[in-house]
């Protein structure tokens, strides 16, 4: 029997179809103090659910659904490092990875000493190139660092970088992951071989994306670097949990960070993954993001699931998805330095819970993870916001911003300060008239100009729920908080689906067969296996 | 004449006791950390020939009083000189405040230093603002006279001037400060009269263009290595050219100092701030500090990327000979460079190693010599980064003995790479000797 047909479960749909499901966003509105009753702060970060459609009532349902699914019990296996992937037969702890030695028990604990010892490792790297004594092969200090890696080994840096981006640094990071090498060729034209540097960051050590992309790069090096042993010593840093596969690439072992399998890919940047990061805004900075994510795992492990932030999204999600029938997520922070947040969420969540068999194996007769997307607010307002106003589909908004701006003085008078100012007032002015539209609908036009309003291509149906977060700053730590929240929040979920989140079997075939297809270009021969369009495919490349 | 002189750094010490020196009665007055007392001792911020001996019998005959009290000066000088390190303008402006607060009459105020474009003129709307407040009617002039004196030979430089850069539009200001500075004006009139921007931006223009001048043939000196081409050779022919001539045409370790490296970059700053173009000076700039780490280079692949343990002894520390400053000095980057690789240091100058240990609180791998032979004990290398007098024709025998391997690498191209080849040494210069 699965969670659908429990007791907990029944309940809910028995308040679904009791009315819930008919009520109106605005009419759960008519409360003067629901704002108040539906939103929770921690510390730095500000989250409003009350424009989502649930009532006290529903929310206790909710949390007795998750008493029933044991989430307290799985909250403690998780933070104290059990055996949670049970598909790989290993923990997933990414909380340990954040904790500094403070209140963690268990497994987690255990691994608290090689935890410190790499981070001392990697800041003292961090130290040496950021502050010019890391050398290229002439001499000269390194400028730029090219961090090589794709999936977990790439996004979460590159999101985290990106939102920092008014933090000065005297490196320049760039990116590379795409396996096609466009982005590796054109970087490489701007950037001089005596001061750049690349980080190769594979979990395995065998993605085949981040080798080949790490080939060229010592290709080009090559053209002016005659020492092989320099090349890599002073050109390449690895981070991989495979110190073996790293030093039979030529890296020396003072130029490897190593982390540990129980280090989901997509939860990597709290490890030595995250060293773009500490390059960026230094270690010190690096440990603010850690410890922001450890404060809110703090909270995950202690607060009451009724004011429990992960718990409370999770739940919300939960029904949305399973009562309400809502199959669409859309992350929208409205500040362009979390542009590559929506791609990280969606992998994120997509690749934790887009699964349709339970942990026993059963395949489930329910709804698991929504379509995940979005993009930075303002500008998808010209694009996908047509549908979330008027299309056929339920969509769940979450929306995200932060409430200063710390890349000028609030008290400034220049003229470029007030105009950014005003930016940014414009940027949330949109940011909340939006979750007002999409909640309220046509009851948000305005009685003066009702009448411009009445033909059914202007009506505005309105009920589409959303969250909305709200950061102090876009800082370190307020990023290790959010990015830590949605982590959690996934994971309650999952607990709800009882499926595995951190195993991600289903990406696993296509790279199999890609290296089948790889054999069948190079040797066209070796077509007969494959389908006739793929064949055709094939056909046309190599003819 | 009666003259006060505010600041008591090399500039206004030899500014005060030159003047002096020609019959003038000067007050000079200490705007920073300087004491009175310690003036009056003999203890003077800047070591430079023939200072010392120049302030004490200007004391001793009198025309020399050193004085804490601005106000004094104020009320004693018929000429009033600012004369300050670029970055005391805060300092200059209190001493304009004192001014225009306590002067009883017409005032005369002559800046030197070297402080942004559009200061004097700034300084003198100040004043006559303060008179008009406290209902005094007085002739205010303030007139810019950029000094143009180097460490080593300032005294000279003030009183046998190439020229005098005189920024002032007032007939008679113009004459009475040509008239203070005709004893150094004899030969034929040096002085240049414009205007005070005119004057102030000259400063900056002469600076820049030796910057540039420097860092061009620096550039050239290290492509030149590419090319096995010696750098003195091109220098001998560029030279010789009438039209570029032989001054700051040697290729080396970078410039530095307190005040020429510093009024480049308080010019870029001045210009960028505006939003104007400094993207030759700039470059200029970023390719001097990349410079000052030339040898560092030479000696990471001379050791193939690998300092650890390895002896580096290095001799000369000040940013040039005849000076105890390290400000900016090749030497600091230098350091920093070979500490951060594991490297040890013995170093050894003259004059400037209290300085560098100011500028320099970096980690225990640096010991300090007092003979330069002893400074080689042990060394795995040389690094000449300062060009004094007493390392040009060494003892090579001595320094062989002393050194466990015969390698120098020489910032400021003081040997001949043939002759240094001749008695055993492996030697790198900048542009010249052999390549790696």
């Amino acid at each position: 029997m699965g969670v659908e047909s429990s007791k907990a479960w029944e309940a809910l749909q028995l308040h679904y179809e009791q009315g819930i499901g008919e009520v109106h966003l605005k009419s759960l509105f008519e409360d003067p103090d629901r704002a108040d009753a539906f939103s929770i702060e921690l510390d730095e970060l500000f989250l409003d659910y009350s424009k989502n459609r649930v009532t006290k009532e529903t929310l206790s349902l909710l949390v007795e659904l998750a008493k029933q699914q044991a989430l307290p019990d799985w909250i403690d296996r998780l933070l104290t490092g059990e055996q949670v992937n049970d598909t790989e037969n290993r923990p997933a702890m990414h909380a340990a990875l954040r904790a500094g030695g403070k209140d963690v028990k268990g497994v987690a604990l255990s691994v608290q000493a090689d935890i410190d010892a790499e981070f001392n490792k990697m800041a003292g790297i961090v130290n040496k190139i950021r502050s010019g004594h890391w050398r290229g092969y002439s001499g000269k200090p390194i400028t730029d660092v090219v961090n090589i890696g794709v999936g977990g080994s790439d996004l979460g840096p590159l999101m985290i970088t990106h939102a920092l981006q008014t933090i000065k640094s005297p490196i320049n990071l760039h990116f590379i992951s795409s396996i096609d090498g466009t982005q590796t060729s054109n970087l490489l034209k701007t950037l001089n071989q005596e001061t750049t540097l690349f980080i190769l960051a594979s979990k395995s050590f065998t993605t085949i994306d981040t080798l080949s992309n790490a080939e060229t790069a010592r290709d080009w090096l090559e053209e002016v670097v005659h020492d092989s042993n320099t090349l890599v010593s002073q050109h390449f840093l690895g981070v991989s949990t495979k110190p073996d596969m790293m030093s039979q690439w030529g890296i020396p072992e003072e130029n490897q960070l190593v982390f540990w399998d129980w280090v989901g890919g997509r939860y990597s940047l709290w490890s030595v993954i995250g060293l773009p990061i500490a390059l960026k805004v230094g270690m010190d900075g690096f440990k603010e993001m850690l410890a922001g994510a450890h404060l809110m795992d703090n909270h995950f492990g202690s607060a009451e699931l009724e004011k429990n932030m992960p718990v409370l999204m999770g739940l919300i999600d939960v029904w949305n998805i399973n009562f309400l029938d809502i199959q669409a997520k859309a992350i929208l922070p409205y500040d362009a330095r979390l542009r590559y947040l929506p791609s990280y969420f969606e992998q994120l969540v997509m690749e934790s819970n887009g699964k349709s068999v339970d942990r026993a194996g059963e395949k489930v007769s329910y709804k698991t993870c929504p379509i995940l997307w979005g993009e930075v607010g303002p500008n998808a307002q010209h694009a996908f916001y047509q549908l979330l106003h008027q299309g056929t589909q339920s969509v769940m908004c979450d929306f995200i911003a932060p409430i200063e701006r710390d890349d000028f003085d609030r008290n400034s008078v220049s003229e470029k300060d007030g105009s950014l100012r005003n930016q940014h007032e414009l940027a949330m002015a949109n940011c909340f008239a939006q979750s007002r539209v999409l909640m309220l609908g046509d009851a948000a036009i305005p009685d003066s100009i009702k009448e411009q309003f009445n033909t059914p291509f202007k009506h505005y149906p309105g009920n589409q729920p959303s969250n909305t977060i709200l950061l102090k700053t876009i800082s370190p730590k307020t990023l290790g908080m959010l990015v830590a929240l949605y982590e959690h929040k996934t994971f309650v979920e999952s607990v709800i689906w009882e499926i595995n989140p951190f195993d991600q079997w289903g990406v696993e075939l296509g790279k199999l067969i890609a290296k089948e297809a790889h054999a069948a270009i190079k040797d066209v021969t070796r077509i007969d296996g494959f389908d006739s369009s793929t064949q055709n495919l094939i056909k046309r490349l190599v003819k | 004449m009666k003259v006060s002189v505010f600041g008591c750094e090399l500039s206004g010490l030899v500014t005060a006791g030159a003047l002096a020196q020609t019959g003038n009665r000067v007050v000079a007055m200490p705007i920073g950390v300087v004491k009175v007392e310690d003036l009056y001792q003999g203890v003077l911020p800047r070591d430079e020939p023939g200072l010392s001996q120049l302030i004490r019998s200007q004391v001793e005959e009198g025309g020399l009083v050193f004085e804490a009290d601005w106000r004094a000066g104020v009320k004693h000088g018929e000429v009033l000189i600012l004369s300050m390190p670029s970055w005391r303008l805060d300092r200059a402006e209190e001493v304009i405040k004192v001014i225009g607060e306590c002067a009883t009459g017409d005032v005369l105020v002559v800046n030197q230093s070297s402080f942004p474009i559009g200061t004097a003129d700034r300084f003198e709307a100040q004043i006559k603002l303060a008179f008009a407040q406290r209902g005094l009617v007085a002739k205010v002039s303030v007139a810019a006279m950029p000094e143009f004196i180097s460490e080593g030979s300032a005294i000279g430089d003030f009183t046998r001037p190439d020229r005098i850069v005189l920024g002032s539009r007032d007939e008679q200001s113009i004459n009475r400060i040509k008239d203070l500075m005709r004893p150094f004006n004899r030969v034929t009139d040096q002085v240049k009269v414009m205007s005070t921007r005119a004057a102030e931006y000259t400063k900056y223009a002469v600076n820049a263009l030796l910057a540039t001048r420097i860092s061009l043939v620096n550039e050239l000196a290290n492509n030149a290595e590419h090319f096995d081409i010696d750098m003195e050779e091109v220098r001998q022919g560029m030279g010789s050219d009438a039209r570029i001539g032989f001054s700051y045409l040697y290729p080396g370790c970078g410039f530095g100092g307190p005040s020429f490296a510093a009024d480049v970059k308080n010019l870029v700053g001045t210009l960028q701030s505006k939003g104007y173009d400094a993207d030759l000076l700039k470059t200029v700039l970023s390719n001097n500090e990349s410079q000052k780490e030339v040898l560092f280079r030479k000696a990471w692949r001379f050791f193939d990327t690998d300092l650890r343990g390895k002896k580096i002894a290095i001799w000369g520390l000040s940013f040039k000979p005849n000076t105890s400053t390290v400000e900016n000095a090749p030497s600091i980057k230098t350091v920093e460079a070979l500490a951060a690789q594991g490297a040890t240091i013995n170093a050894y100058d003259p004059k400037g190693v209290a300085d560098f240990k100011k500028h320099y609180q970096g980690c225990s791998c640096i010991e300090y010599f007092e003979d330069m032979y002893q400074a080689l004990e042990g060394a795995d290398a040389l690094f000449i980064l300062t060009e004094w007098k007493s390392f040009w024709s060494p003892d090579y025998e001595l320094m062989k003995s002393r050194m466990t391997t015969p390698v120098i690498f020489d910032g400021r191209n003081i040997y001949e790479p043939e002759v240094m080849k001749g008695l055993g040494f492996r030697y790198f210069g900048v542009g010249r000797g052999e390549t790696i």
